[in-house]
């Protein structure tokens, strides 16, 4: 891999995690602690995902708290693998798998739910 | 690195023996929750995702999120985003503005810092986490002048 791709990653990881803090802080107060997952059901979510503001949070979220986490595991594993051609192995498959479940995320995020499954 | 030792041992032994104190700590910490929410956040993609491509999955997913073991893990959940979350500013903070800093009697002291912040953020969430677990799971209300709902 490039220096340059590292050295811009550096940055990127710092940068993005700053922006997590209340990205993510806000979300995990909010539906865990404040409204909770017994409050939580198809409707809620539903009716959430109507809303085009929370889809845009819901992406920025996708986004930059998945690379940010995929990234991570990547440099971990580099402390446990260190010959050049393992750790490239690694990075091809956590890019994979990486575009895989995002893809698969924002599926979801874009579909939405269906308008029946909002029951109140 | 040319080395006959394999490099999971070679690492392993130096995350456990290191002695570095509060620097060394807080780095086993920031791993451990970082790769801890990674890997609630694949599961927390992949389930919130049944809700377009097969919404009568979802009704389970969250049936296995109110369950008492899964509500604790929540609570984990909420330390370890939160234990990030500090640690991750002291560390971008220091590296990106203020690398002077990284010396370190500095960080031992901003390590205990942040430990204290997080455990002050967390231990709100924390017992309001518990007392509406004990509620909904165990018919326990520790706050019987609050009502339920």
């Amino acid at each position: 891999m490039k220096p340059r791709f590292e050295a811009i990653a550096w940055r990127a990881m710092r940068y993005s995690g700053i922006l997590l803090i209340p990205l993510a802080w806000f979300h995990v107060y909010l539906q865990d602690v404040i409204v909770g997952v017994h409050a939580i059901d198809i409707n809620y979510v539903a009716v959430r995902l109507a809303n085009t503001g929370w889809v845009v949070y819901n992406f920025l979220l996708l986004a930059f708290a998945f690379a940010h986490g995929m990234y991570g595991l990547r440099q971990v594993s580099f402390d446990f693998v260190r010959s050049e051609r393992g750790r490239r192995n690694v990075s091809i498959l956590l890019l994979v798998l990486w575009l895989v479940i995002s893809l698969i995320g924002a599926i979801a995020l874009i579909g939405g739910a269906r308008p029946e499954l909002i029951t109140h | 690195m040319a080395s006959s030792a394999s490099p999971l041992k070679t690492t392993a032994t130096g995350y456990a023996t290191y002695q570095g104190r509060e620097g060394h700590y807080a780095f086993l910490l920031h791993r451990l929750t970082g790769l801890g929410v990674l890997l609630f956040l694949i599961i927390h993609i992949l389930d919130t995702s049944t809700v377009y491509f097969y919404p009568e999955l979802y009704e389970h997913a969250i049936a296995l999120y109110r369950s008492t073991p899964f509500m604790l893990g929540e609570i984990g959940l909420v330390f370890a985003v939160i234990y990030h979350g500090v640690n991750g500013l002291r560390i971008a903070v220091t590296d990106l503005w203020m690398p002077k800093r990284w010396a370190i009697q500095t960080q031992r002291n901003a390590v205990r810092i942040t430990l204290a912040i997080s455990v002050l953020l967390w231990a709100p969430a924390a017992l309001w986490m518990t007392y509406n677990m004990l509620l909904h799971n165990h018919g326990i209300n520790l706050l019987p002048f609050i009502g339920t709902h």
